[in-house]
């Protein structure tokens, strides 16, 4: 559906690129962390690209992959990305959908971030920070949304136990320590 | 490369050793071409006639088991006929199969169920009345048969023959009658009897001591090693809300194979027993900080003087306790240090997978002793030694050769996870973790350094035996900067020279058996 | 930030300094920090929003969310595809089927079954997809005007969505939580007599929208109160990612229905209305409108729907029939697996959205060739929408936060999911 936009970034962004599918009718394309924020830039400004709409930001931990009726080969192994940051992108002027996907480390989960080009990002990019422990480079207010600051961990990885408890914690003051120095 | 060929399964290229199946090498592509009599660890028969696939310049269908992969074969496993083959053979086997499912224990994992969905999935075409036979049959002590849910696959005759070495099982009748039976004047009684239970594809065999207890798909697996005696074959604890459930064996080709003798299957039985949950001075409860303080008083006394205290290391408990008692022994400069385990069963050993020694870790704290320059006793020679001893600090509770009169003169100090043997007369009792409930590694008898992952947490306030080591060192003044189990394993193979290679695999999660693909 | 003098004029209203008395003179001309929520009467679903206030104006808002949050991707994990549809009942449970049938798409399109279900099920989705819709927005406008004062409107529009209610239990048997959706078809069929149910039920809502209309929209004391709130501009909206009502009261002309159709909206004519100014007033002119809307959808698809069966013909998918799961050992081992594996879907990642009452909602899964998901994301609109909000009440009134609030539809379980 949208082939023509994988077309054009290969064309322009061939070393940026890391690969790009096309899979149950989604676009997709797998972009090195360090040149996400220039191809995220001209997927939004490039008037044949258009992507004015941001859909959702989340992130996809792959420690547990372990695929039945797939060869063993595809099973996650230490060597291998443990997180992937997938944005998805659509154009309201030309009707495509993209996928944007980066491939983080396990030990420095980190790349730009995107909330400076398309604000519904900035909330969601916090939430999958809150989630998962990404850090994105650049985020004017990177701080946890769901859960409350004191909570230790990060819990949709699949390393984080879903029984897991956490102490309750109890405030006494009304307002958080950050805005409260913030607005005096 | 003259000792691989390439063959073509269903267009995918695959190159595998000399001498593989199809079947086998299908699964490095990730095609499953189903099997029934077929296992990996058992001699190939071909009887099930499931895994028939087409192979090109052959007329007729192959046992995908039982052929040989040839350079340059061509095969084909999704064509219309070996499809129609492997449609026919399970409508075959399902036709005499009894309606058991909600009553049966393998259900959920249960490859009759699974080849059934994958492979077919097609209504029922007959109703005519099915064949009945024998449905509770005592075959032996641990194991009952259900002859009617018996697909005559033969996987258990062939585990005794190969694993036990003894001809129990063997095959009745024949056309719709055929059962399973035992050999003339035999009893379903080796000691190796339960692994048929693990590799019946059915629910024919099923274990009198998990039968009924408990449902496949509600369990978690998690991987770890057997610690009934030093062959450590590498097990899973199938586990549920913090308690054991049963213990499987799982592949490991140096140590166990396939398999698993009995004794060790009832291990887990232990977790549950005489539990040490909470601290206690002088028999009676106390929180942690007041046993590790009255601990270190009692001890304190002492350690000007450390020629009068003694530390029994335990060849039950994993390496990481054994390490840190000795690092703390040796920051004591103690004057005794024994090793304790449980006495040798010289008639155990087999040549198979049970040996003599019933502990799984003697040439681990073998070899940690002689790492920490620390020269060790047998624990049966403390009774000499216990006239000049005033203190021990023991891990475990087995302390054979210490009667109990003189054990009450001294101030003992136990860290272990069961309240018997010499711990009800200890001083100061800590709990600690069993080796279910522990992330460590132990050692077998051949030297291999396996890790135990746990698979749920202690009861009541224990915790690891090293974590209570660092504790009663940090209030006599040692400092052992160990946070994680991995830390007190980074600084043991630091000092064990044959260990120094080793690498500490992460924590395994519990794989929650429901959505593990019935690999029964 | 002004000088004390001129703080304390705000503050106090139109005196002048000098005519201050004592007590007056000792007031704090500081910004004031004030909690609103989570626990309020007006925070739909708990938000908590921390207010900045230089007396009653809003300098600043920082919206907290989180309260509901019920760890909706954690659990689906953990459950088969089939056990996730109770928890998307309860992501935005206003509108309960659409985040049923968003979630059966999105597994159907990893499946690969996309678009081979039954015509008759897509209809029945449709039909209660629709009524789900219109639950949704008769919630909002009632609850919204109830918070402005316009106690009548509300108990009106409550009255029509409880006809709704009923009738979507006499469909899936409950009123909320309904599950009623299944890949591959929906569970049941529709019972006997909802035809004429639905028709009369339209019929009478069809006047209550009236009466209530009449009773709102030249309504000086709503009007005054919604119009100019909150407004927002079309770039912004799109740039904020908002959709739905909220962003086609801004003037972008989005709807997935029409733009991205699927299941049987293709065969069905309806129109999209579009606001012009983005305030909180053409919010709640869209919604009215839309309403009408699905009205006019609901009579086609009554006129529309063919017989026929209800699940798709596929072994893999469907449950099969109890008599032949008690009766035959084939049909008992699917059962089982069924329901104890789940529905097994080949591995691979997809993303299938829907038109929910606030908008696109999606449903992002990763499937590993298991029965359950290994990821599953729920994109909610009204998340997207709540962190505009921050930017909404700015310079507005304390009291401007109600209808701004009412009007962005924020619900708390597909917020925090």
């Amino acid at each position: 559906m949208a082939q023509k936009v994988l077309d054009a970034l290969t064309a322009k962004w061939a070393d940026a690129i890391v690969r790009t599918g096309s899979a149950h009718g989604d676009e997709i394309v797998w972009v090195k962390r360090d040149s996400l924020l220039d191809v995220a830039t001209w997927l939004r400004d490039d008037p044949a690209m258009a992507f004015d709409s941001p859909v959702f930001c989340t992130c996809i931990d792959w420690l547990d992959w372990h695929p039945t009726g797939r060869p063993p080969s595809e099973t996650w192994t230490e060597d291998k990305p443990r997180f992937t940051v997938c944005y998805q992108l659509r154009s309201l002027a030309h009707h495509h959908r993209l996928r944007v996907e980066v491939e983080l480390p396990e030990h420095d989960p980190r790349l730009s971030s995107l909330a400076g080009l398309w604000p519904a990002f900035n909330w969601q990019e916090r939430e999958t920070f809150d989630m998962y422990g990404i850090r994105f480079d650049g985020h004017p207010d990177l701080r946890r949304i769901y859960m409350y600051e004191e909570f230790i961990g990060y819990p949709l990885r699949k390393d984080y136990p879903k029984e897991k408890r956490q102490p309750l914690v109890r405030r006494d003051d009304l307002i958080d320590a950050p805005h409260k120095a913030e607005h005096k | 490369m003259s000792d691989q060929v390439t063959l073509t399964i269903d267009g995918h290229q695959v190159s595998v050793p000399k001498g593989t199946n199809v079947l086998e090498a299908a699964k490095l592509v990730g095609i499953d071409i189903s099997a029934f009599c077929y296992h990996p660890g058992l001699p190939v028969v071909a009887q099930c006639r499931q895994c028939l696939v087409s192979v090109e310049k052959n007329p007729k269908l192959q046992p995908s088991c039982q052929q040989t992969c040839g350079e340059g074969m061509v095969v084909h496993t999704t064509d219309a006929q070996s499809t129609l083959a492997r449609k026919q053979q399970l409508e075959f086997t399902l036709v005499n199969h009894p309606i058991d499912c909600p009553i049966c224990d393998k259900a959920g994992e249960c490859t009759l169920q699974k080849l059934y969905f994958d492979h077919d999935n097609a209504n029922s075409r007959v109703d005519t009345p099915k064949v009945h036979k024998a449905k509770v049959v005592d075959l032996g002590p641990h194991i009952v048969l259900d002859q009617e849910r018996c697909i005559l696959c033969s996987r258990c005759i062939r585990v005794c023959d190969e694993v036990a070495g003894q001809h129990q099982l063997e095959f009745a009748h024949r056309g719709d009658h055929e059962l399973l039976t035992t050999a003339p004047g035999e009893q379903l009684d080796n000691a190796y009897s339960l692994n048929t239970v693990d590799v019946c594809p059915v629910g024919a065999l099923t274990a009198k001591d998990y039968r009924f207890t408990m449902r496949a798909w509600e369990l978690d697996a998690t991987p770890s090693v057997c610690t009934g005696c030093s062959t450590g074959c590498n097990i899973e604890i199938h586990h549920k809300n913090g308690r054991a459930w049963r213990l499987i064996p799982r592949h490991n080709a140096d140590v166990n194979k396939y398999w698993m003798c009995d004794e060790g299957r009832f291990t887990y039985h232990d977790l549950r027993v005489e539990r040490l949950a909470s601290a206690t001075v002088d028999g009676l409860p106390a929180g942690w900080d007041r046993a590790i303080a009255q601990a270190a008083k009692r001890l304190g006394v002492f350690l000007k003087d450390p020629a009068q205290i003694g530390v029994v290391l335990s060849a039950v408990h994993n390496n990481e306790d054994n390490f840190a008692l000795a690092r703390l022994a040796r920051e004591w400069k103690v004057g005794h240090v024994f090793v304790a385990g449980k006495p040798p069963v010289p008639a155990r050993a087999d040549g198979r997978l049970k040996t003599a020694d019933v502990n799984p870790n003697t040439a681990g704290v073998k070899a940690i002793a002689e790492a920490l320059g620390l020269s060790t006793r047998p624990a049966y020679e403390l009774e000499g030694t216990l006239g000049s001893l005033r203190a021990l600090v023991t891990l475990g509770d087995v302390l054979p050769g210490a009667p109990t009169g003189k054990l009450k003169e001294l101030e003992l100090i136990s860290i272990s996870a069961h309240e018997r043997g010499a711990v009800p007369h200890a001083k100061v009792a800590l709990p600690s973790a069993a080796w279910a409930e522990c992330a460590g590694t132990i050692t077998n008898a051949k030297g291999m350094v396996q890790r135990q992952h746990a698979a749920f947490a202690p009861p009541g306030q224990a915790i690891a035996g090293w974590e209570a080591v660092v504790r009663l060192a940090h209030a006599t003044g040692v400092k052992l900067p160990w946070v994680h189990a991995r830390d007190v394993f980074k600084e043991m193979i630091g000092q064990v020279p044959a260990w120094k290679d080793l690498t500490w695999p992460r924590e395994a999660r519990p794989l929650a058996l429901r959505f593990a693909g019935s690999r029964g | 930030m002004p000088d004390q003098s001129t703080l304390k004029q705000l503050v106090l209203g139109r005196k002048d300094v000098q005519d201050l008395s004592d007590e007056e003179h000792a007031l704090p001309p500081d910004l004031m920090t004030v909690n609103m929520g989570p626990s309020h009467p007006a925070m739909h679903g708990t938000v908590r929003i921390v207010l900045t206030v230089d007396g009653e104006k809003i300098v600043k808002g920082d919206v907290q969310p989180g309260y509901l949050h019920r760890c909706f991707e954690k659990e689906s994990e953990h459950a088969t595809y089939t056990q996730v549809f109770p928890y998307t009942d309860r992501l935005n449970y206003v509108s309960p089927m659409i985040n049923n049938c968003g979630w059966a798409m999105a597994v159907e399109k990893v499946l690969g079954i996309y678009g081979k279900v039954p015509k008759r099920a897509e209809y029945i989705r449709v039909i209660v997809s629709e009524m789900s819709r219109m639950t949704d927005h008769l919630t909002c406008i009632g609850a919204s005007a109830m918070e402005l004062g316009a106690f009548t409107a509300f108990l009106y529009f409550l009255k029509a969505r409880e006809w709704l209610y009923e009738l979507l239990e006499t469909v899936s048997g409950a009123r909320l939580t309904h599950s009623y959706v299944r890949v591959g078809g929906v569970s049941k069929d529709l019972p006997a007599g909802f035809d004429a149910s639905l028709t009369n039920c339209l019929e009478r809502i069809d006047g209550v929208i009236a009466e209530v209309e009449g009773l709102l929209n030249n309504n000086k004391i709503f009007y005054d109160r919604m119009s100019g709130i909150g407004a927002m501009t079309k770039a912004d909206a799109i740039a904020s990612g908002c959709v739905g009502p909220i962003a086609r009261a801004c003037g972008v002309d989005y709807d997935v229905r029409r733009d991205y159709p699927y299941s049987v909206y293709p065969e069905l004519e309806f129109d999209v209305p579009v606001g012009t100014s983005g305030d909180c007033l053409d919010r709640y002119l869209v919604r009215v409108e839309e309403l009408k809307q699905c009205i006019r959808i609901l009579r086609q698809c009554l006129k529309q729907i063919p017989a026929g069966p209800i699940m798709i013909d596929d072994h893999r998918v469907a449950l099969p029939p109890k008599t032949d799961a008690y009766n035959t050992i084939e049909s008992m081992i699917r059962h089982f697996k069924h329901i104890m594996d789940g529905i097994r879907v080949p591995a691979g990642e997809a993303y299938a959205f829907v038109e929910g009452g606030n908008g696109e909602l999606g449903f992002f899964i990763v499937a590993d060739g298991t029965g359950r998901p290994y990821k599953a994301y729920c994109r909610s609109p009204s998340f997207v929408h709540l962190s505009t909000s921050e930017q909404l009440i700015k310079g507005h009134l304390i009291a401007d936060v109600v209808p701004i609030f009412g009007m962005i539809n924020m619900i708390g379980g597909e917020c925090d999911k």
